[in-house]
């Protein structure tokens, strides 16, 4: 560990205003990605949770100094009984509580919300290594999430773009039709190696549908299957999860 | 630390007192900025929870330092931080369009619990400092958001269009513009007149093409009967 860094790894005014406005920061660079994607949490939620973990082991770390200097006199008389992490141990869970509510199953089949809830997690996280001080560990942090906020996007869009595997989700009138739009995927030269269909109800509101898992043989079909069973008159909706 | 709060450190009846207003002037300054843009949880939500965690860090601290019982300062407090992760959850709620909101307010509640928790510790340095902070990011920080949001590479579009030929169509005109298809979606109707069906593509943008002048282009195509950006 940086010797350097010593004076700040206590618990003083200096270093208790640095590591909260640290926090702040490091929360805000996690939830810069997730806003350029329009997700919920912009990143000032991500800033939010970030500072307020950080405060939860500061407040215990002055906890644990105010025992062992100002009432310390009082603790050599009843002992002192505490756990520095007992704080931080709470926020991993709370957030974890928060993220849940994020997360949402589409009547679709579809779960949406997992990146969000998972990033905000990671945020909380962070925020408690800051409040611990844990600068070097902070530092890193910092710059690999920085590579993975600039690097990642270019990345992700190479994979989307020449995934082989692909889901899609059909509703159509009757279970007749599947046979037609099992051909119209056929005749795109892809390989249908699953298919789930859910016959639907007799309400108006619930079409059967089916999910295909798909094999592209080759890639950047991706949208003109979804267009040619569009095309076909019983369908109602079609998209990929 | 700083010596300006030396003689408030322990539970007396003056750092007591001193600890609730701070708690409930800290939750007020949060809860204003949520009261403000009308969201659930406004104003006295947020005080009552910032008070609340106060009370609890006060409640063990008063349990050490003036009953002198043999207990952890911070099993009570520490409940809080799990416990309002719960009623924070309560107030996201998902939409008909599939939208999670209320998110940042759960976010808020949240940290002005852990705001109230510092102040009745005595942390005085960190939980102002934390309000202040907070401040910043509602006043300067919501501003930058909404200008990032609109800077936004990925887009929405919402497309009504007639024929199943303006489908191939619009397909063939995104790869012109070098757009990417992260994701689309395609509803038909019958009953309505004016279109048959309806798509909503989540496309990549890149530099130099203005989302307003892409929509033009979109419209001007024929089939298509509106186009809206989500």
């Amino acid at each position: 560990m940086l010797h350097q860094l010593d004076y700040l790894r206590e618990v003083n005014t200096v270093s208790v205003l640095l590591r909260l406005t640290l926090a702040m920061f490091c929360g805000g660079m996690i939830g810069l990605e997730r806003a350029r994607k329009h997700r919920p949490a912009g990143f000032r939620t991500y800033m939010l949770v970030c500072m307020a973990a950080a405060l939860t082991m500061l407040l215990s770390q002055y906890e644990s100094y105010m025992l062992h200097h100002v009432w310390a006199e009082k603790a050599a008389e009843i002992g002192i009984r505490t756990d520095v992490s007992r704080f931080g141990a709470q926020v991993i869970n709370g957030i974890g509580f928060l993220g849940a509510g994020t997360i949402l199953v589409t009547g679709q089949q579809k779960v949406k919300g997992l990146t969000t809830a998972a990033g905000l997690w990671a945020s909380a996280c962070m925020g408690l290594a800051v409040g611990a001080g844990f600068y070097e560990c902070v530092g890193l942090a910092f710059l690999l999430i920085f590579l993975v906020v600039h690097l990642l996007p270019a990345v992700e869009l190479y994979i989307v773009e020449n995934a082989k595997n692909m889901n899609i989700y059909v509703e159509f009138q009757s279970l007749d039709n599947v046979a037609e739009i099992i051909n119209r995927i056929k005749a795109k030269d892809v390989t249908i190696y699953e298919v789930e269909v859910d016959h639907g109800k007799q309400t108006p509101s619930q079409h059967p549908n089916a999910i295909f898992s798909l094999r592209m043989n080759r890639p950047g079909t991706h949208a003109k299957i979804l267009a040619a069973i569009s095309e076909l008159e019983d369908v109602y909706v079609v998209h990929d999860i | 630390m700083l010596t300006l709060f030396d003689g408030l450190r322990d539970v007396t009846i003056w750092s007591v007192a001193l600890r609730m207003t701070l708690a409930v002037v800290c939750g007020g300054i949060i809860g204003i900025e949520r009261e403000y843009k009308r969201r659930p949880a406004g104003f006295r939500t947020h005080i009552l929870i910032c008070l609340g965690a106060a009370m609890t860090t006060l409640t063990s601290q008063y349990l050490y330092l003036v009953l002198g019982q043999y207990t952890d300062m911070a099993r009570l407090g520490a409940q809080v931080v799990a416990g309002i992760g719960f009623i924070g959850a309560g107030t996201i709620i998902v939409t008909r369009r599939q939208r999670v909101k209320g998110l940042t307010t759960a976010a808020g509640l949240w940290a002005a619990a852990i705001i109230g928790l510092a102040l009745g510790g005595g942390f005085y340095e960190g939980g102002l400092f934390a309000t202040f902070l907070i401040l910043i990011a509602e006043l300067f920080f919501s501003r930058v958001e909404y200008r990032m949001l609109q800077n936004a590479p990925e887009v929405n579009l919402y497309v009504e269009y007639s024929d199943n030929k303006t489908m191939d169509t619009l397909l063939q005109e995104f790869r012109e513009h070098g757009l990417k298809i992260l994701n689309m979606g395609i509803i038909h109707s019958k009953s309505n007149e004016e279109h048959n069906a309806c798509a909503i593509f989540t496309l990549r943008l890149h530099k130099g093409l203005d989302v307003e002048h892409l929509k033009q282009e979109i419209l001007a195509t024929a089939g298509v009967v509106s186009v809206r950006e989500l």
